[in-house]
């Protein structure tokens, strides 16, 4: 086991308290247990050789620092959720930045927060509907950070149709860079309110985060403005219950309906025309034979064994369920009125879920907090977000089409059972029809000694992307991914290279999941 | 012995998604109220919350890390209150968290990484009967002045269990005299064991000592089949807790209905046998006891095979049958009592603090957590709290009058007390 030098130890408690900092055996495996897109063979991922704990960013910027000072890998998380928020070798320090978790301003009439890294999006929601206004949550669910996904990775939620998604919503950034130096990105680079990511003030929202992320590696996110947006529900609802139990009143200017279409083609169609309406404030795929693996994991085999139940399922395969939100009854009949009229020019069915026993469970969990999603990454699992998110429907088709077909090759060698789904995870993801629920694959479930196909099977869609050019395949891109989409896409990684170092000089942050410095690819 | 081996595949289906630090998401009212584990909130370290305590033990098991004093601590420092568990239930089917935390702090007594202030605690039940370190022959005096049969002297039909605080907590006595006078007044045939009653053995168990629960429960159960009582009432909820979980899953059965005195009260008040009168003018809400509330969800026994993810859901202890209502229902009939809810409710509470042998080791520690819910039924405005557990009782006055809190704490008897 790696440990940090003595001198290093003392200063690190010198910078946040002796309390806060630990090299215990136990408490770094804490941060070495990480089965999800841990893309290894490995149940466990590198022990870092110490954890800290800072609670401002003048500690966040002591702790770089000290990391330059002896030439130590770093890598910070939020909430902490992935094998990209833990270190990639042994000997690392990792940050975990559950201590900075206020909110601390929550402007009304901006429309935007600034929040610290641990307020996670069910806690930026809650406090944002007090005042009318709601939050963009990932497909992931509530329990993620809301800093994590705008400034370091991706993700796309339900609402991503009114609301975009997370690295979109960026308003200002404090960025504590690998060189310990700080810096403001947006208005409040130059001293104004968090109103804007792109100025009066350094904009360089492309070099900071670009599409995707740079997962950690360049530096610690502290604070950021983030944008909200309207919500006319009531600012605290009465909820009974946690799950399955939830019961709610659904106010009348929301609705919700299932829409139902014939095929992947007209599912596409329905999609792009409530998109060009602009009349829904959520929209995602749900398909009916996602229930039972969702909530029903004992009964779920037997359930897709069943022929007539499987054909019944199937006939309800290209659904979505969508959620309309108005300031007023009379908007959301007109809005009503529209999506009827699109269903009946697309040769949809739409079904009215207010007429449905647990209408409240599917406002409230699904149209507001998003919380179905977050029954993602377990064994039994389903991963839930909007049809399409960053590629085009058509493009999302045919990745379905694909998949299903990688997928069917590894039912048929019994890696997974036949869940009837058309996509799974792997390089195939977000931006397809995402309802691919073969999480035993993308969680460590290694118990049923099918563990070594599952990390075929990602691999080999993850490589599908590239074959059928389908784009990026966003889920399951591992450590490295820049040597094979860099040179299809203009050799846009030696520009992160460059970036890489020219801000990383000591090349202190964990470059696993981004790139090595320019001089390592030009020597 | 320690079963902890058997709950390896619980530990390796975390995915560390950290819903056991959270109020489940459906719930969270506030940014200030969203948190239901006590421990990594106070520690922060991963391996303070539920998941994390899996992951540490798992390790050990694996033989990555060593059992050690720090790591024997990690694993005490935690009330054992059962929130992570409801929180990863609501998500997962697999994973007995709970489970893995009681086993884990059997294998550190197991290998003999003990806390002194809990070989107290064992010293005091195996000695005295019960966990205060008090005289065994005291333990009746709280009934003295009460006119009442002693079963050791006559049968009754229900056996009044008071339970170690409320029998030595002088503070406290009024709550189990003013119990059984009510339940007297309504007519029923009840009894005590008097200074014969003994400790029901929980706290050995949660604190690692499993073993010693079964002789106080052999003890417990003959005494209870000598009375010829046919229900057991305590108004303890770690008592209430031990023998509606505990025992039975341990295999140790009664074969005697057990009631809390809230849930018994309830149902005499829908019998018509009880009848608040006097109007209490007061505005309070409710401290759901953990050992009463989720962790006093009955023992769902029968189910035996290996995938829990297969397992039926009626065999998830997921919490949510835990005894919420009655309390409340008591409180919302006595006229003029204006009751308000805290954010963090029923199977979701946020703990007083006491449990789990942290109120004898870690008073810090205790005392930083019933602070946290004192605040959350401040903001609620309520001039009182409320609750049905002694443990809560003694740490939540102990904090409010330490701290100079301006709120008061009764137990529901109380209040039923104030309206006849």
């Amino acid at each position: 086991m790696k440990l940090l030098s003595k001198d290093m130890y003392k200063e690190l408690e010198d910078a946040v308290g002796k309390e806060f900092v630990s090299q215990e055996p136990v408490v770094l495996d804490g941060y070495a247990w990480q089965p999800i897109f841990n893309l290894t063979n490995q149940k466990w991922t590198p022990r870092p050789a110490a954890v800290v704990l800072p609670e401002t960013t003048e500690e966040v910027q002591k702790i770089v620092k000290i990391c330059n000072k002896h030439k130590v890998k770093f890598k910070p998380h939020s909430t902490g959720w992935a094998a990209w928020g833990s270190p990639s070798e042994e000997g690392e320090l990792q940050i975990d930045l559950r201590r900075m978790g206020k909110i601390i301003e929550l402007d009304e009439k901006n429309k935007y927060a600034i929040v610290e890294p641990y307020v996670c999006c069910a806690q930026l929601m809650a406090e944002a509907m007090k005042k009318g206004l709601t939050c963009h949550v990932i497909g992931a669910g509530p329990n993620t950070s809301a800093l994590a996904s705008a400034t370091s990775a991706w993700g796309y939620g339900g609402t991503g149709l009114s609301t975009g998604y997370s690295g979109r919503n960026l308003l200002g950034v404090e960025w504590v860079q690998p060189s310990g130096d700080i810096l403001r990105l947006g208005s409040p680079g130059s001293d104004s309110s968090w109103f804007s990511g792109e100025g009066p003030g350094p904009g360089l929202r492309g070099l900071m985060r670009g599409f995707a992320g740079t997962q950690g590696s360049l530096g610690v996110f502290t604070k950021i403005g983030i944008k909200l947006f309207p919500y006319y529900g009531p600012k605290e609802p009465k909820v009974d219950g946690v799950l399955l139990d939830v019961q709610v009143d659904v106010p009348e200017t929301e609705k919700m309906f299932f829409v139902v279409a014939p095929n992947f083609q007209k599912y596409a169609d329905i999609t792009y025309k409530v998109g060009d309406a602009e009349i829904a404030n959520w929209f995602t795929r749900s398909t009916l034979a996602a229930g039972p693996e969702l909530f029903m994991p004992r009964a779920a085999k037997k359930i897709y064994k069943s022929k007539p139940i499987r054909s019944l399922l199937q006939t309800f395969q290209h659904q979505g369920v969508i959620l309309l939100s108005s300031v007023s009854k009379r908007e959301v009949a007109y809005q009503e009125k529209v999506l009827r009229q699109i269903a009946k020019d697309t040769g949809c069915v739409v079904v009215d879920l207010s007429q449905t026993a647990g209408y409240g469970f599917w406002w409230w969990l699904m149209g507001v907090r998003s919380i179905p999603t977050a029954l993602t990454f377990r064994a039994g699992g389903d991963f839930l977000t909007s049809y399409g998110s960053p590629v085009e429907y058509d493009n999302a088709i045919k990745q379905a089409e694909v998949a299903t077909q990688y997928k069917q090759k590894y039912i048929d060698k019994g890696s997974f059972f036949d869940d009837t789904s058309d996509i799974g995870w792997g390089g195939i993801y977000e931006g397809t029809a995402n309802w691919g629920h073969v999480e035993m694959a993308a969680m460590f479930v290694r118990s049923d000694g099918k563990a070594s196909e599952r990390m075929e099977y990602l691999e080999e869609s993850a490589e599908s992307t590239v074959k059928q050019t389908l784009g990026l395949g966003l889920s399951n891109l591992p450590p490295g991914s820049w040597k094979i989409y860099g040179p299809m896409l203009n050799n846009y990684h030696l520009w992160q290279a460059r970036i890489k170092k020219a801000l990383d000089p000591n090349r202190v942050g964990d470059e696993e999941w981004y790139v090595p410095p320019i001089d390592e690819l030009e020597p | 012995m320690s079963n902890i081996s058997a709950l390896k595949k619980d530990m390796e289906s975390c995915s560390r998604c950290s819903h056991c630090k959270w109020v489940p998401m459906a719930q969270i009212k506030s940014s200030r109220f969203a948190k239901i584990c006590p421990s990594v909130d106070y520690y922060h370290f991963h391996a303070y919350s539920g998941g994390g305590k899996m992951i540490a033990t798992n390790s050990i098991l694996e033989g990555r890390s060593e059992l050690t004093d720090n790591v024997a601590e990690i694993i005490y420092k935690c009330q054992l209150c059962g929130g992570c568990q409801v929180s990863c239930l609501a998500y997962r089917d697999d994973i007995d968290l709970a489970d893995v935390l009681l086993e884990s702090r059997s294998k550190c007594v197991d290998e003999a990484y003990v806390l002194p202030e809990h070989l107290d605690v064992i010293e005091s039940m195996k000695r005295e009967d019960n966990t205060l370190g008090m005289l065994k022959k005291d333990r009746g005096n709280w009934a003295e002045d009460l006119d009442v049969p002693n079963i050791n002297t006559g049968k009754v039909d229900v056996l009044f269990h008071a339970g170690c605080r409320y029998s030595y907590d002088e503070d406290l006595h009024r709550v189990a005299v003013n119990w059984v006078n009510l339940f007297k007044n309504a007519g029923i045939d009840i009894g005590i064991a008097g200074k014969d009653e003994a400790c029901c053995g929980g706290r050995a168990f949660e604190i690692g000592y499993q073993g010693e629960m079964k002789n106080f429960a052999d003890d417990m159960i003959g005494r209870v089949k000598a009375s010829g009582a046919k229900l057991i009432i305590t108004p303890c909820s770690d008592c209430y807790y031990t023998f509606k979980y505990l025992y039975p899953k341990n295999g140790l059965d009664a074969g005697i209905e057990v009631l809390h005195a809230t849930e018994y009260a309830a149902l005499l008040m829908k019998e018509g046998k009880l009848k608040p009168r006097k109007n209490v003018d007061m505005k309070v809400t409710y401290h759901d006891p953990c050992h009463l509330g989720r962790r006093g969800e009955i023992y769902r026994s029968g189910w035996t095979g290996d995938d829990k993810l297969l397992r039926p859901v009626r065999f998830k202890q997921s919490g949510m049958l835990g005894i919420f209502d009655p309390p409340r229902d008591i409180i919302n009939s006595i006229p003029g009592i204006d009751f308000v809810e805290m954010e963090r409710i029923r199977e979701y509470s946020w703990c007083c603090g006491a449990g789990g042998g942290v109120y004898e080791a870690y008073p810090e520690f205790a005392s930083w957590t019933a602070n946290e819910r004192i605040e959350e039924a401040k903001k609620t405005g309520a001039e009182a709290i409320v609750t049905a557990c002694p443990w809560c009782e003694r740490i939540f006055n102990d904090e409010i009058e330490a701290n100079a809190h301006d709120i008061k704490v009764y137990d529901v008897v109380d209040l039923l007390f104030m309206s006849f």
